[in-house]
């Protein structure tokens, strides 16, 4: 079997993936909770390796690793260069943009602000909207920009609406359906395409 | 690259220079001419017969009366422009160049990159295409490590679209999904715009061995476009198995061209371990009525730089 490395996202998505790859026996001595972020499983020529979750797309587009887990709300927001081949159906959430309750999206010859941790996706929504916007790129806790004034709305993955509901604010309209996606580089693709094929079947269940 | 020291980096000019060399050789041996098209190519133009292409990606200059130019962001064009404007239908040409385009990277600097390619122009289009295919294996083979050749045609997918009722952005947005091997996207996609087409749910799975997918195509209805296409493909077999080349060839159908002026037999070069795409071309009759004159033309042009520094990472 030829060699194949795997790039997961440390976290949930993680998880969900090597639960997958364990029924099928790929996995063998991963300890998440380690500080290692390499594991190799001799046996079945296989290696997993943990980055952050914007990282994956890296890893893979340089071809360092073949195929990865990956959000789509992180595809959406880089360009770039890999495949997209499968989605897994978990990690499932949406992109929504929330504000206060009965708050209007649209403002007619006003600047509507937009706090979001995703600008370049914000600007690709809005391109096609006549509305003039300003996006304040945040790196976290983005619920409270309307809250403080900083922006009128934001736009950001939205799962169970706990946290907007915490900050009394309102998914004002859905955007994209999220969920972990399988994404290969493009060369690998083609040099590896029976073995990344299993790997496909494995992880749809088939 | 990056060089540690000025001779190091003139050494290293020269290891490129006779590569360079051998090729021009190769190409000039097989009946090709050297061809030095100009560098500038107008914005409007280049857009015009790319709609895909993201044209932030292209350098753009202004003439002295401002209009907008860009540098080349491929070499093809501005070949034809210079052919054609004294093209004489009756003639096969061949001719090669050793040259540059520009693009723009990720961080929006210029990026200069080195290409070498061929066009072989107004000839039998058979005789053409099993040529081409033949000296891309040829050139692919001076590298000492394992390769694939993909091969696909554009033409087979654009007769489709002429078949069935889609507007022009819709079918952008069908292509962008297909390149990216986005199975689930598409699905979606065509559902959310009722499109009911089998050919296009399985479009995907049309990859591998020759045979087996031209058999799975042949299921489809097909129109005059499509079955023109496969026949194309099919004729390059014997070629193929004569020449003992089929191990290399990668046959997919769902191949999309990164430059939408190819209707007809398109193909890319990989090596393994390079995460380059290091040879891409195809037929390109389309394109030339643009300048005059529909011809029989077919090219493919090979990234310098990768090609370059995998010979250099061999000899060291």
């Amino acid at each position: 079997m030829d060699k194949l490395t795997i790039a997961l996202a440390k976290g949930r998505l993680a998880d969900e993936g090597l639960k997958l790859f364990e029924k099928y026996d790929l996995v063998s001595n991963i300890d998440q909770e380690s500080r290692k972020l390499k594991f190799t499983n001799n046996e079945k020529n296989i290696t997993f390796i943990f980055v952050k979750p914007s990282d994956v797309i890296t890893y893979v587009e340089k071809g360092v690793a073949d195929i990865g887990i990956v959000g789509k709300d992180i595809l959406l927001e880089s360009e770039s260069d890999v495949y997209e081949i499968m989605d897994l159906g978990f990690g499932k959430c949406k992109f929504s943009i929330a504000g206060f309750k009965e708050q209007s999206i649209f403002k007619k010859n006003e600047v509507l602000k937009i706090a979001t941790k995703y600008p370049n996706y914000v600007y690709s929504i809005f391109k096609e909207r006549d509305q003039k916007i300003e996006v304040i790129k945040l790196n976290g806790s983005v619920e409270l920009a309307p809250i403080m004034g900083l922006a009128d709305v934001i736009v950001d993955i939205v799962q169970t609406g706990s946290t907007l509901k915490a900050n009394d604010l309102v998914v004002l309209e859905d955007l994209e359906d999220i969920s972990a996606r399988l994404i290969a580089n493009k060369v690998s693709y083609r040099f590896k395409f029976g073995l990344i094929e299993q790997i496909e079947e494995i992880l749809g269940g088939k | 690259m990056q060089f540690k020291s000025i001779l190091e980096e003139l050494a290293a000019t020269k290891f490129r220079k006779n590569i360079e060399r051998e090729l021009e050789d190769y190409f000039e041996d097989s009946g090709y001419w050297m061809i030095e098209p100009k560098i500038f190519q107008s914005y409007d133009e280049f857009v015009c017969s790319n709609l895909r292409t993201d044209s932030k990606k292209t350098v753009k200059v202004l003439s002295g009366n401002s209009e907008v130019y860009i540098l080349r962001p491929d070499i093809t064009m501005n070949v034809l422009r210079k052919i054609f404007s004294k093209w004489e239908n009756d003639k096969p040409l061949k001719v090669y160049y050793n040259s540059k385009i520009y693009l723009n990277n990720e961080n929006y600097n210029i990026k200069e990159m080195r290409q070498m390619g061929i066009e072989y122009l107004g000839e039998d289009s058979l005789l053409a295409d099993q040529e081409m295919i033949t000296m891309a294996v040829n050139l692919m083979k001076k590298i000492d490590r394992p390769f694939i050749l993909e091969l696909g045609s554009s033409k087979y997918l654009d007769s489709y679209f002429e078949e069935i009722d889609v507007d022009i952005e819709l079918e952008i947005k069908i292509k962008n999904y297909i390149a990216k091997k986005n199975k689930h996207g598409l699905k979606s996609l065509l559902k959310k715009n009722n499109i009911k087409s089998l050919l296009l749910e399985n479009i995907l799975t049309m990859q591998g061995d020759m045979e087996e997918v031209i058999n799975q195509a042949r299921e489809y209805p097909m129109n005059i476009g499509m079955q023109n296409a496969l026949k194309e493909l099919e004729d390059l077999k014997d070629i193929f198995a004569s020449n003992k080349m089929i191990p290399y060839i990668h046959f997919d159908l769902s191949m999309i061209a990164d430059l939408d002026y190819y209707d007809g037999i398109i193909f890319k070069g990989y090596y393994f371990q390079s995460n380059k795409k290091i040879l891409s071309g195809g037929r390109y009759d389309r394109l030339t009525e643009k300048f005059g004159e529909k011809a029989s033309a077919i090219g493919f042009s090979v990234d310098m730089d990768e090609f370059v520094g995998l010979l250099l990472k061999e000899a060291k």
